[in-house]
């Protein structure tokens, strides 16, 4: 199910519901076909997550998320030794336990007969697998998001390496642990902080900015089908231009396609200034955004 | 091909990127997968390998565009410019073959060549130099007079070039001459243009908070430099109860701090209650990781009025954090840590006003602090420094020295730069306001209490 070339990337993810520039294709090609990690940046809402998503359903993979945050660590990431089942246990086969060594003659010889159960208490059955753990011992290959990667601590980045390099992660109790199958990872900034050469050098990156205004239509009537060309046209001028406002947050994809369903939904065919300042709301999301937009009105239409 | 992409490195580099071994090797790897006549896959391929986070992505595009397109005649006359190459090398010849004793004139005349390399290098010296000499009086000529000099070594060579193909004596044919001079001027005219270009990152991905929130109605929207000094006593207990809200905030959120690994001594003891049965199972606990932070404060007339709003409200929110290192300046860096770890804040705030050993009344110098700072306490930026530098950026026409901050940039975890002027005016006159900002994460108005707020409350939570 790999992709083959550019051009079936392209028609994979334009299948799969996303629409992606020749530069999208590119890079996701080069990834997959190289089996490196894609490092994406771009402002918020151009589909940065919604790529992930798309990739895994064009590949029909299973997608495994892992949402970055300040304070994460392996614990939270990787796998955690669940202790109260651990203890349950112990607890539960007391008796066995004393079974086995209560024919031995020494403490030491006790201690020993001990030792070689103790398997049976660091296994599979008492890991808990985190994302990081299931995506990479999965039979089938997976799509791995780790999203806001710069949100996380330099020393869980350092961490990341190991994976993101080899493929592999070490359990002190169980050993070196290899990737059954190789997953295709995405690792999505906005530019919090920087993150690390070596990390960057293991990945390939990717910058994803607005759209073009041919591929924000086509991804308008992707997604909403019923729309009427020219008010599809007309909103997306006017996202445009209300993107060109110093604004504090603008609009993004989402926000186009939110307008356009409650456009639909209110059954208007066209854009008057009555119509934007009513339906607002929908594209900014600060009062103090809407003001100017309501200011700059006559700029917009 | 390898060749080809070897000199484009090459050039990146020279120009500042920092590009890995390893990395061309991939590129490399990838370029055999993809069409590499399709020159969108071409592109994106190099970028992806190439620039690597979003500052570099403009100047990546740059340097593409020069070396792909500028310097490489366009493919649709490839045919011709190989037919000019032989002309071109004969012609550069004889100029480097001039008596001259300047190092640049070699490599205008390499870059005329078709070899940008020595031309890039030099221009990002003169980007990245600071003026690290010691000058008697303070001036901003270095960087300008050395670009100068490029100029007259463009014209100079410009010249000769013209000279020598108006040469009878030469053996090229009148069209070739033509073809010759229309090549040349081209990229004579590319040459101009890079030096005239400031290879700065792109700063739409430095964060530009505009703080809305009116938490505190009158005084707070209030200008800092506008209180009276009544006001200042009622704006100081406005933040002692702010601060005194947001530790209890702060101390809540330590109280559901995830927990770490099991702590095993502390369950066996708690499980000999219940006859050797862990019923309770005690994780150990794992403190938040606090950061530090070191500022820079411009406590020249204006901006004084918000450093020292900031300064109060940090220390009086010392133990979020775990170390404040904190230093004043106008024209050079003092250190004011151990002033406000041992006193008061308010006696801090005056001992620093009338004590510490500041020039209050020279001209503000962004360069020679940065300069300083760079010379003296880089070791303190770690990568879990937040380094917050409040000021104009207001520079006096001297060097700004913004390539120091890159590196600063490059040490700590995040740069915040408050700013006490209003956006409109950033960037006019004396204000280097936009050289710094492509170097920050993150750039905020703070003009008042409630901006200042709001900021202080983002750091610490």
């Amino acid at each position: 199910m790999d992709f083959k070339s550019v051009n079936d990337v392209h028609e994979r993810l334009e299948m799969a519901g996303y629409i992606p520039s020749k530069e999208i294709s590119t890079v996701v090609f080069l990834a997959a076909a190289t089996q490196k990690p894609v490092l994406v940046e771009g402002p918020a809402g151009v589909g940065k997550t919604e790529l992930a998503k798309a990739i895994a359903r064009s590949l029909d993979r299973e997608l495994i998320r892992l949402q970055c945050y300040e304070g994460l660590d392996e614990a939270k990431a990787l796998y955690e030794w669940e202790y109260a089942k651990q203890l349950l246990y112990t607890q539960m086969v007391k008796d066995r336990i004393n079974d086995i060594i209560s024919h031995t003659a020494t403490l030491a010889e006790a201690v020993d007969r001990i030792a070689d159960q103790e398997d049976a208490f660091f296994s599979d059955r008492f890991i808990q697998p985190r994302p990081l753990l299931q995506a990479i011992s999965s039979a089938k290959p997976v799509v791995l998001l780790l999203d806001e990667v710069d949100k996380s601590d330099p020393e869980f980045e350092a961490f990341l390496l190991e994976l993101l390099s080899d493929f592999q992660v070490s359990i002190p109790e169980l050993g070196t642990r290899k990737a059954i199958s190789i997953p295709f990872v995405l690792l999505t900034s906005n530019n919090y902080r920087d993150m690390s050469d070596a990390l960057k050098r293991r990945c390939v990156h990717l910058y994803i900015d607005y759209p073009q205004r041919e591929t924000e239509m086509q991804i308008v009537r992707l997604k909403i089908p019923g729309i009427e060309e020219k008010l599809a046209a007309d909103l997306v001028d006017a996202i445009r231009r209300i993107r060109l406002l110093d604004l504090k947050k603008s609009p993004s994809i989402s926000e186009t396609l939110d307008w356009a369903q409650s456009l639909l939904a209110l059954q208007i065919n066209e854009l008057t200034p009555e119509v934007i300042s009513e339906t607002l709301n929908v594209i900014c999301k600060y009062q103090i955004d809407m003001e100017k937009v309501r200011k700059n009105i006559n700029k917009i239409i | 091909m390898v060749k080809l992409i070897q000199q484009f490195v090459s050039c990146c580099r020279a120009a500042g990127l920092r590009i890995s071994t390893a990395e061309i090797l991939d590129c490399l790897n990838q370029l055999q997968l993809i069409e590499v006549t399709n020159e969108l896959q071409f592109r994106a391929t190099l970028r992806a390998n190439f620039a690597k986070s979003m500052r570099e992505v403009n100047h990546f595009d740059r340097l593409y565009h020069l070396f792909f397109h500028e310097m490489r005649v366009d493919p649709a006359d490839m045919t011709q410019s190989a037919a000019l190459a032989e002309q071109i090398r004969q012609v550069t010849d004889i100029l480097r073959k001039k008596p001259h004793d300047n190092p640049m004139y070699d490599a205008v005349v390499d870059f005329i060549a078709g070899n940008p390399l020595e031309f890039l290098k030099e221009m990002r010296r003169i980007q990245t130099a600071s003026d690290s000499d010691a000058q008697p009086t303070r001036f901003n000529f270095g960087p300008l007079a050395e670009r100068f000099n490029i100029l007259i070594q463009i014209t100079s060579t410009a010249a000769a070039i013209a000279q020598l193909l108006q040469d009878p004596s030469l053996d090229i044919s009148s069209t070739a001459r033509n073809d010759l001079t229309l090549h040349f001027t081209e990229r004579f005219n590319t040459a101009r243009s890079i030096m005239l270009y400031e290879p700065r990152p792109g700063d739409k991905n430095t964060k530009k908070v505009k703080a809305y929130e009116q938490r505190l109605k009158e005084l707070g929207e209030r200008p800092f430099s506008s209180f009276t000094r009544q006001e200042l006593t009622e704006m100081r207990e406005a933040i002692d109860k702010l601060v005194r809200k947001l530790k209890n905030n702060v101390s809540r959120r330590f109280a559901v701090k995830h927990r770490g690994n099991l702590d095993v001594k502390k369950t066996i003891r708690s499980a000999a209650r219940y006859g050797g049965v862990p019923v309770e199972i005690k994780y150990r606990h794992k403190p938040l990781r606090r950061s530090k932070i070191v500022t820079l404060c411009d406590v020249s007339g204006s901006v004084w009025a918000a450093a020292r709003f900031m300064l109060n409200l940090l220390y009086s929110l010392q133990e979020c954090f775990d170390k404040v290192n904190s230093f004043v300046f106008i024209d050079d860096l003092t250190d004011v840590t151990a002033v406000f770890e041992h006193n008061e804040i308010n006696e801090a705030i005056r001992f620093v006003l009338e004590e510490a050993d500041v020039h209050y009344n020279a001209a503000t110098d962004y360069g020679v602090t940065l300069r300083h700072f760079q010379r003296d306490y880089m070791d303190i930026l770690t990568k879990k420094t937040t380094l917050i530098i409040v000021g104009d950026g207001r520079s006096n026409y001297m060097h700004p020295e913004d390539a120091i901050l890159g590196q600063m940039r490059e040490r700590c975890r995040r740069v915040v730069w408050l700013n006490p002027e209003p956006e409109q005016i950033w960037g006019t006159g004396d204000s280097e306001i936009k050289a710094y900002m492509h170097q920050c994460h993150e750039v905020r108005q703070c003009s008042n209490v409630n901006q200042l707020i709001a900021f202080i409350e983002e750091l610490v939570l």
